[in-house]
């Protein structure tokens, strides 16, 4: 399996795994671990007027609490779990998306592949985050698989990209000419043949996509378009600039979700590079793993 | 005819082409979103002055609207003058703000802003991003460049919003350094001849503008020096360095050189996502740019000024990239001699 390669091979993988893993456990847990800070089953973390409003961290509230009213802990694991939910679903579908177009580019070839080309390149230079904030602006409810998809649909280009130029050499490749004349339909060459050489990354386009969703969603929430009902580090964000937070000097309510999603970021970014030089060996040298 | 010539042509062509894809992406972008803009400007009209107007009227106004801002008719009916008004006429049509103020208008105040920012901050970061990577490729084996390499690593993936709020924070409220909003002092005349203005200037955007550089340099460090590893191990290198030359001569004279033309084809590739960074910087430090721009547009849902702030994103980087391709000649001397 490719990730325990990985874990063996790069120091980088190791950090950034394990910094992910503790992140999701953190969203796996969450309903018990908020409870544990709020020390009352009956209240939600979202609800308004709990405690003492800009209460300073304290025994009783670890990172203190907000202007609302809340506990800054136990709002800070639920948007660790939405945030984290919204990512990986995003990540996933532009992952879909982008391997299949990536394939169909790659594969196919001739007219297709030039194509799908320039439309992906058109898609990566083109600034994504008005479309996307216009796109936003209009619709009239935003849940979470929506705005999943929303982020999906701009964090394909990537994918497409790398996906396409693995398939590229990949098809050149003995193996694949053997199954070739062994007359291996085309699904069953793509599927069984390239598809498992690329493992690793898909890894790296799944990360990949999730800090550009992650990136995308923090840009819809801190013009405040995103739905005020689901709490995500990215609308903690909005709410403590909005407030001010940093002008009354109650820095820490803006810095627990920021360093979060710093901390999302950097995990995401070091299973990448961990990843890349594993199973890359022209990027060795690079990192100097 | 002339290489040169030949290739500054098929570049305009095809600028003039992306352009046009761009612009007609956007479009059909803007007319496929679920749920008219109209519709939800009235909406947002009849909550911001509790009133309700019934159907018949609204049905009324929103045709008048859709009037107004030239949006009535059929798709290919649309496209056509979009596509007149656009190119030709240079016209976006009214925006809400100070109605009936060309949408264009708005956007032309705002532009110098948003390009003297981004424009001074990209190149700073893109020339020393260059030049420290070039030097921690070449001088690999010391702590200083392992751990630059690796805090880059690190810090590449923040987006600048991050760093702009952590700048606020340090510069703008805990040591009361530097100023926290605006683009200048409103206090001094508005005057570009003024050296006093332009001082305020150049200090308004100092901060703002770190933000953006301190991400923009990690990442141009990172690709830069695997460049010029990778350059480092090819022969006619070794040559140069078998033959005595000084490693500082073998970095500026050949291996620089050498990096210099991917690292500025990698620029115009990401300069789209440094302006999604970048409007948000200036929403944070409310510059008065296209990014705070764009940010009254959406709330108003100023349908014309939205698409125009768009439109005109798309221009600036296809135009930049533009730019940066008709700059590869002097660099790159294949591309004279190649026909």
């Amino acid at each position: 399996m490719f990730v325990v390669d990985a874990w063996k091979r790069s120091g980088y993988f190791r950090v950034g795994g394990i910094m992910l893993a503790v992140l999701l456990a953190i969203a796996v847990l969450q309903p018990w671990l908020s409870q544990l800070a709020l020390q009352n089953p009956d209240v939600s973390p979202m609800s308004m007027g709990t405690f003492e409003p800009y209460a300073d961290p304290s025994l009783r509230h670890p990172a203190g609490t907000d202007k609302l009213g809340r506990d800054m802990l136990a709002l800070l694991f639920l948007g660790i779990r939405v945030s984290m939910l919204i990512a990986l679903i995003a990540g996933c579908t532009a992952t879909g998306i982008g391997i299949s177009l990536g394939f169909i580019a790659g594969y196919k070839g001739g007219w297709v592949d030039a194509v799908l080309r320039t439309g992906t390149d058109m898609v990566l230079v083109i600034p994504s985050l008005p479309l996307l904030i216009a796109l936003a602006a209009y619709l009239p409810t935003i849940s979470i698989p929506v705005m999943s998809l929303l982020l999906a649909a701009f964090a394909w280009p990537f994918t497409t990209r790398i996906i396409r130029s693995q398939v590229l050499t990949l098809k050149q490749r003995p193996f694949v000419d053997l199954a070739r004349t062994s007359d291996q339909g085309d699904m069953s060459i793509i599927f069984l043949e390239i598809l498992p050489n690329l493992l690793p990354f898909l890894g790296v386009s799944v990360a990949v996509g999730m800090s550009s969703a992650m990136l995308a969603e923090i840009g819809l929430q801190l013009i405040g378009l995103g739905p005020a009902s689901i709490n995500t580090l990215g609308l903690m964000v909005q709410q403590s600039v909005q407030s001010g937070v940093l002008a009354i000097g109650k820095w820490w309510i803006l810095f627990a979700p920021v360093s979060c999603l710093i901390a999302f970021f950097v995990a995401l970014n070091l299973i990448n590079i961990g990843l890349e030089s594993a199973f890359n060996p022209r990027l060795r040298s690079v990192t100097g793993d | 005819m002339k290489p040169l010539v030949s290739y500054v042509i098929t570049r305009a062509l095809m600028f003039l082409l992306s352009i046009w894809g761009a612009f007609t992406l956007a479009f059909f972008f803007f007319h496929l979103i679920p749920g008219d803009p109209v519709s939800a400007y009235l909406q947002q009209l009849e909550q911001q002055f509790s009133q309700t107007v019934d159907a018949a009227d609204a049905a009324a106004m929103a045709a008048e609207m859709k009037a107004r801002l030239g949006i009535d008719g059929s798709l290919p009916e649309q496209y056509w003058r979009f596509l007149g008004n656009v190119f030709i006429r240079f016209d976006l049509g009214p925006s809400f703000i100070n109605f009936p103020k060309p949408a264009l208008e708005h956007i032309l105040e705002k532009l110098p802003w948003t390009l003297w920012l981004l424009g001074t901050s990209t190149i700073i970061s893109w020339i020393l991003g260059f030049v420290v990577g070039g030097i921690i490729g070449t001088f690999r084996n010391n702590f200083a460049s392992q751990f630059l390499i690796n805090f880059s690593l690190v810090i590449s993936q923040i987006p600048s919003y991050f760093t702009a709020l952590f700048a606020l924070f340090l510069f703008g409220y805990w040591f009361v350094l530097l100023p926290t909003k605006g683009a200048y002092d409103p206090s001094i005349e508005k005057d570009l001849l003024n050296p006093r203005f332009l001082l305020s200037v150049a200090r308004y955007a100092i901060m703002p503008a770190m933000a953006v550089v301190m991400v923009g340099v990690a990442g141009t460090l990172i690709s830069t020096r695997s460049l010029v590893t990778t350059i480092l191990g090819d022969d006619y290198l070794q040559f140069a360095h078998a033959k005595g030359l000084r490693r500082s001569h073998i970095l500026m004279r050949y291996v620089l050189r050498n990096a210099m033309l991917p690292q500025i084809t990698g620029l115009a590739l990401s300069l789209g996502f440094v302006l999604n960074g970048f409007y948000l910087v200036e929403i944070i430090f409310n510059y008065p740019g296209m990014g705070s721009l764009f940010l009254s547009a959406i709330r108003l849902l100023d349908y014309n000024l939205i698409l125009g702030i768009v439109l005109m994103s798309i221009t600036v980087v296809l135009a930049a990239t533009f730019i940066i391709d008709l700059l590869l000649p002097l660099i790159d001397p294949r591309i004279k001699l190649s026909d």
